[in-house]
């Protein structure tokens, strides 16, 4: 769908400013400047407003990102059931370093938090979440992503 | 004594007729016939109802300043944003119920006047907004949403905001200006957002879990209400259990039950898991304080009392915790979800998470002793919102009690 066709889906005022950008970013994985000028055009608005407000979002991405991005949860709840573990495993299976953006292809963050406590410890790649992870399950998350 | 969860096995969230069949929607048809709006907020007021978000400001309080500041248009919001580690009560209930929230909101929006009501949802629940749109669109269909509600003269449109992905979001000026599109930063209070909120227009955000008691609280009367709980804080809550014991998961228990209870009695937490020795209980998520084994026996109510409950979630660390790893993981959230406004917030917790992951390592340096102390001293006292302070309590506990585990001492 072009982006012209996603922005006319809504109507221009404020309160739907978050769902333009994340129906653009369903579409084109991301909004980068292209996108923003043009929905910033869409609502009369500063090009800097929009981008700042994009910006602002962890779930918005103002970057288009090549890298497969691994999220282990480092919060209490997931930490009591050994995520630390799991994100320790995922270092050794792909040789990267949490928070290290030096692998070519891969990325492993820390995030928290899901609300998925009590299905812990929660894993997120790109937008899939895989729920109570062991340490012995990370290789074959892995491998259906490789 | 349930109050929430008392029908949740008997509801398909996905099916209203099935809350109706346990007397569902009665209290909105008893508050727009038989009530005037001001009656309505009068009984919760008497009701003692405080918000279950974390703050506790009694509910019928913050109605009524949004009923008697004059304006056209009123907006409602109901706060589903939750994103801390450790509390999903919100989430449970959209899933269990969601026409228990629903309710609640449509009694809100008609007592304080409202026209537009938004619930405002955190932008990883995908299957609870799905589950709300159903049960949304099932209302409108029996015409408790929408134009002339039950055939009257109350008009309450809803709305489904999805957030993406920003904890300050649950701060209500931050979730406010994020609805306006602008960056969910924190605005400065006053003017409250009863008085001035979204667009500028009074605004009422309350919590999930609040709103799901309203329908209860004008069903049966405040002083059924009241009656419940304790004194400074009645009803019941959604408690979150998570860590060491043995029946995780969510219990509801009335309001003043201690944390000692919750732990160890078989009707909730039913003690630790076998083999494990109770060390601390962090009250109220990440932003909680640490209790130790000494102040079990302290009542949990909102008001004030020495550890605030927040959003209810407790979780119990063993003897054999990592307590670096828990340091870690509370200044690693809260540095990623500084909203960036102010100075104290965004260097604070960006420099304790510094520290933080040289503690993990055990690199800690000389300097860094004194310069945790500052951190937290500025954290605690001189941030622009709330969240800020949330980032230094945790830690602020663990140094007071477990220095030697921090510092490796002799």
């Amino acid at each position: 769908m072009s982006l012209q066709k996603i922005l006319l889906r809504f109507e221009p005022k404020p309160e739907n400013l978050l769902r333009v950008l994340k129906a653009v970013q369903k579409e084109n994985k991301y909004i980068g400047k292209k996108e923003c000028e043009q929905v910033a055009e869409y609502f009369s608005a500063p090009l800097a407003r929009v981008y700042s407000f994009a910006s602002f979002f962890s779930g918005i991405r103002t970057k288009k990102e090549d890298k497969k991005i691994i999220r282990v949860c480092s919060g209490g709840p997931c930490l009591s059931e050994d995520s630390s573990k799991v994100a320790h495993q995922i270092e050794m299976l792909l040789h990267i370093e949490a928070g290290n953006d030096a692998h070519p292809k891969y990325k492993l963050e820390y995030m928290s938090c899901l609300g998925l406590c009590d299905r812990g410890p929660v894993v997120m790649v790109d937008e899939n979440i895989f729920e109570k992870v062991k340490p012995e399950n990370v290789d074959d998350i892995i491998q259906s992503y490789l | 004594m349930q109050i929430l969860t008392k029908n949740w096995h008997k509801i398909d969230p996905l099916n209203i007729d099935s809350y109706i069949r346990t007397g569902g929607y009665e209290a909105l048809q008893k508050a727009i016939r038989e009530m005037k709006p001001a009656e309505a907020i009068d009984e919760v007021k008497k009701s003692g109802l405080r918000g279950r978000g974390g703050a506790g400001f009694p509910t019928g309080e913050k109605w009524e300043l949004a009923a008697k500041t004059p304006a056209k248009e009123k907006y409602f919001i109901c706060n589903l944003d939750e994103s801390e580690p450790g509390a999903y009560k919100d989430r449970i209930i959209a899933e269990k119920n969601p026409h228990q929230i629903i309710e609640g909101l449509l009694i809100g929006a008609f007592a304080v006047g409202a026209k537009k009501a938004f619930i405002y949802i955190n932008g990883h629940y995908q299957k609870q907004d799905e589950i709300l749109k159903i049960a949304l669109e099932q209302a409108r269909e029996k015409e408790f949403v929408g134009r002339s509600v039950i055939g009257s003269a109350v008009d309450i449109e809803i709305d489904i905001f999805q957030g993406a992905g920003a904890y300050i979001c649950g701060e209500e000026t931050a979730l406010i200006n994020s609805i306006e599109g602008k960056r969910g930063e924190p605005r400065l209070k006053p003017p409250y957002p009863p008085v001035a909120g979204l667009f500028g227009k009074p605004t009422i955000v309350n919590n999930a879990e609040t709103l799901a008691n309203v329908s209860y609280i004008i069903k049966r009367g405040a002083k059924v209400f009241s009656e419940i709980g304790a004194a400074v804080s009645p009803g019941t809550k959604l408690f979150v259990l998570e860590g060491a014991v043995k029946n995780r998961g969510i219990h509801e228990a009335p309001l003043g039950t201690t944390a000692q209870e919750l732990v160890y009695n078989s009707l909730y937490g039913g003690g630790l898991e076998d083999g494990k020795e109770f060390w601390f209980a962090q009250i109220g998520g990440a932003s909680g304080r640490l209790m130790p084994v000494g102040k079990l026996d302290q009542p949990l109510v909102y008001g004030k009392c020495e550890y605030p409950l927040g959003c209810g979630s407790i979780f119990v660390a063993d003897k054999n915790a990592d307590l670096k790893d828990l340091l870690f993981s509370w200044a690693d959230f809260f540095h990623r979800e500084s909203c960036g406004k102010c100075v104290p917030c965004r260097e604070g917790t960006y420099r304790l998470w510094e520290i933080a992951k040289r503690l993990k390592s055990d690199d800690l340096l000389e300097r860094d002793r004194k310069n945790i102390e500052d951190i937290l001293w500025t954290l605690s006292n001189t941030t622009f919102c709330p969240l800020g302070n949330f980032a230094s309590v945790a830690w602020s506990d663990a140094i007071k009690m477990f220095p030697d585990k921090i510092f490796n001492d002799q």
